[in-house]
């Protein structure tokens, strides 16, 4: 580990980070222009959501002692590592380092964060909200490990970059989206899961639990926990980019793939309701997994795809 | 039309048959309304409630302050036999007491509360009567009966507010 | 001497350079909690749908006081509701500000004879804006709420400060009116 590696690393996983927050940052106000005339209105401007997380930084919050202030930081200060790990187009900021587990244990590190600080505050409604997330990631995760386990077997390798590197090999028809086509679907419905979209979105429920964890947070937390849920997303579609769609040789493309995606799961939520949390549960546990594991049997004993 | 006419027909001859009632009134084509003394008033709920009539609506009162007297009015609705029926009885106005009818319709017991916060009514055996409902911190007497004064009640704990000029007069007026 | 007095000044144009800064961004992002305290909440869905589109401008609901910057006091306030929506205002975290609807926050409107009704909002809780109606159309609740924006953007929305200036005063008109702020009910405990 010479300081060159190092220092190299640093910055590039800076500018990952800088990538990730403006460009996200950016579509979601374009999603909202998007979803609003898709309603027959006009929606707000682009940088609508830049003005709410800054607004939400310059207000006088309150605290509930250390446990929820440190909560929160722990949770960003998780996810913002593990942004600086996430391989865009080629530029991997650490190079052997880009695992698939990596993410697995560090989102875990930002949920952890987020659980403590909704139980610090002390309100019975943020318990509620947080229980759920952990249920719904019970859900969501198993159908998404048996479909990456499955490509990690096929391919050899669980390296994230290395994943990629294989589907650009032969142009579209490699990607794994073509070889593997349920297992795309059942990765889009995880993803869907994943990102708290509707009809996935039990654990933040603004009209029932008055928004599960962020119940308490105002001010600076809330402006923290959003540029959290930021990350965050930039961090599951990009997976979803590298394992399934081939990652991306130029920025232009990469750019194109997640405005697709992210566009299409915003107009998908916007048609459904709110599922309760056992429908959650059961929903995952029927045709995901079955298909999922139809498709790893596909590929690690009949060898096709 | 006439089956309903009918069954109403019927159902006050039932009713006047078993109970002394004092006078029946049809306001509407699907109503009835029957007086009772206060001591029948138990025994004719518990008929019609194994009737049918299995829902209480609505318990209230009405103040008839010229003759001194509370008239509590109940009124009862049947889901087969679709006739709403008002089931009425006069109390004394200085000494305001009735028995409670919760052994009857459970339900019965927030509405007991709420005339008794309004109107100043004691139901005997309703255990949760002095407990506050809708009003809190009430510090005067019962707001709804007529000799209450609201709007001075309002004016001295809420002040009005003091204009300038006064906007009461159109323009071009002297 | 004249070392001290230079250190003194700065602060002040910093702080004013980020006022002007957090203002553009607290008014072209105001969150509202829909306190819907009467009848002119009515007005308020069609304010949010798309025929009169809030989004817009900016403005979003938001599920609690706390993450809210905007209470909208739609309609008259009963002595129980006012007890909660100054529970409401005091949770949420400043800067915040206030708007009223119709007349009955003004002067207690067609409600001004009951006897649980209270006539003048600004004695118990500071008022930056009022909208006119009874109940106001939804041109005139847009038309207020780009009225809140200006106020804002030109410091003139002020009323959190006068609330933790003057809480003295505020809290004595409070307990005249409603003998005790928090209380107990059973269905809250």
């Amino acid at each position: 580990m010479d300081i060159n590696y190092i220092l190299t690393g640093m910055l590039t996983g800076f500018g990952v980070l800088v990538f990730a927050f403006v460009w996200q940052t950016s579509l979601s106000g374009i999603t909202r222009k998007v979803v609003g005339r898709f309603h027959k209105r006009y929606g707000p401007k682009w940088y609508q959501e830049f003005r709410d997380i800054f607004k939400a930084m310059s207000k006088r919050g309150i605290t509930h002692g250390w446990v929820y202030d440190f909560g929160v930081m722990m949770a960003l200060g998780g996810i913002m590592a593990t942004v600086m790990f996430m391989p865009v187009v080629t530029f991997v900021a650490f190079g052997q380092l880009d695992n698939f587990f990596i993410y697995v244990y560090l989102f875990a590190v930002g949920m952890l964060g987020m659980a403590m600080s909704a139980v610090g505050s002390g309100n019975p409604l943020a318990g509620i909200g947080v229980m759920r997330a952990l249920t719904q990631m019970v859900g969501y995760e198993v159908p998404f490990m048996v479909i990456v386990l499955a490509i990690i077997f096929r391919d050899g390798t669980s390296s994230l970059s290395g994943i990629a590197a294989i589907q650009q090999t032969g142009g579209i028809l490699t990607w794994n989206l073509v070889k593997m086509p349920i297992g795309t679907i059942v990765g889009f419905i995880c993803l869907l899961g994943m990102l708290g979209k509707k009809p996935f979105e039990t654990f933040i429920a603004p009209a029932e639990i008055a928004s599960g964890p962020m119940v308490e947070y105002g001010g600076k937390q809330l402006g923290m926990l959003m540029i959290m849920h930021q990350f965050a997303t930039f961090i599951e579609i990009s997976l979803f980019i590298n394992l399934f769609l081939g990652g991306a040789t130029n920025i232009v493309f990469f750019i194109i793939k997640y405005m697709i995606i992210y566009i299409l799961a915003s107009l998908i939520s916007q048609a459904f309701g709110r599922f309760k949390i056992d429908q959650v549960i059961k929903y995952f546990y029927r045709w995901p997994i079955v298909l999922a594991i139809l498709q790893a049997g596909l590929v690690v004993w009949g060898r096709i795809g | 039309m006439n089956s309903m006419n009918n069954n109403v027909a019927d159902l006050v001859k039932d009713v006047e048959a078993r109970f002394n009632v004092l006078s029946v009134d049809y306001p509407k084509d699907d109503q009835v309304s029957f007086d009772f003394d206060n001591r029948d008033l138990h025994s004719a709920l518990s008929y019609l409630r194994s009737a049918g009539w299995i829902q209480l609506s609505i318990l209230s009162c009405i103040d008839w302050i010229d003759e001194n007297e509370f008239q509590l009015v109940y009124i009862i609705f049947n889901w087969e036999n679709p006739i709403r029926i008002q089931v009425r009885t006069r109390i004394d106005r200085k000494e305001a007491k009735f028995r409670t009818i919760t052994s009857i319709y459970p339900g019965a017991k927030y509405y007991e509360r709420d005339v008794h916060e309004f109107f100043g009514v004691e139901f005997e055996g309703n255990p949760d009567s002095n407990k506050q409902l809708f009003l809190e911190n009430w510090d005067d007497m019962p707001p709804l009966r007529k000799d209450f004064d609201s709007i001075a009640y309002s004016d001295s704990k809420y002040p009005k507010r003091e204009y300038k000029t006064d906007f009461s007069k159109k323009a071009g007026d002297k | 001497m004249s070392k001290e007095i230079k250190k003194v000044e700065k602060p002040e144009k910093i702080k004013k350079g980020w006022d002007g800064i957090s203002n553009y961004f607290r008014a072209n992002s105001i969150w509202m909690l829909m306190y819907c305290t009467g009848c002119c909440a009515i007005e308020l869905p069609q304010a949010m749908t798309s025929r009169y589109d809030m989004e817009r401008l900016g403005m979003g609901p938001m599920a609690t006081p706390r993450q809210a910057d905007v209470i909208l006091v739609t309609g008259y306030l009963s002595v129980k509701t006012l007890r909660r929506v100054i529970y409401a205002y005091e949770q949420m975290s400043e800067p915040k500000y206030l708007v009223a609807f119709g007349p009955c926050a003004i002067n207690g409107g067609i409600y001004y004879d009951s006897h649980a009704v209270i006539k003048q909002l600004d004695q118990y809780l500071p008022i930056d804006i009022y909208i006119a109606g009874c109940m106001p159309k939804p041109e005139a609740v847009m038309n207020g709420f780009k009225d809140l924006i200006e106020m804002i953007k030109s410091k003139k929305a002020t009323g959190w400060r006068k609330y933790r200036d003057n809480n003295a005063w505020y809290k004595a008109n409070q307990i005249h009116a409603l003998g005790e702020v928090r209380i107990k009910d059973e269905f809250h405990e």
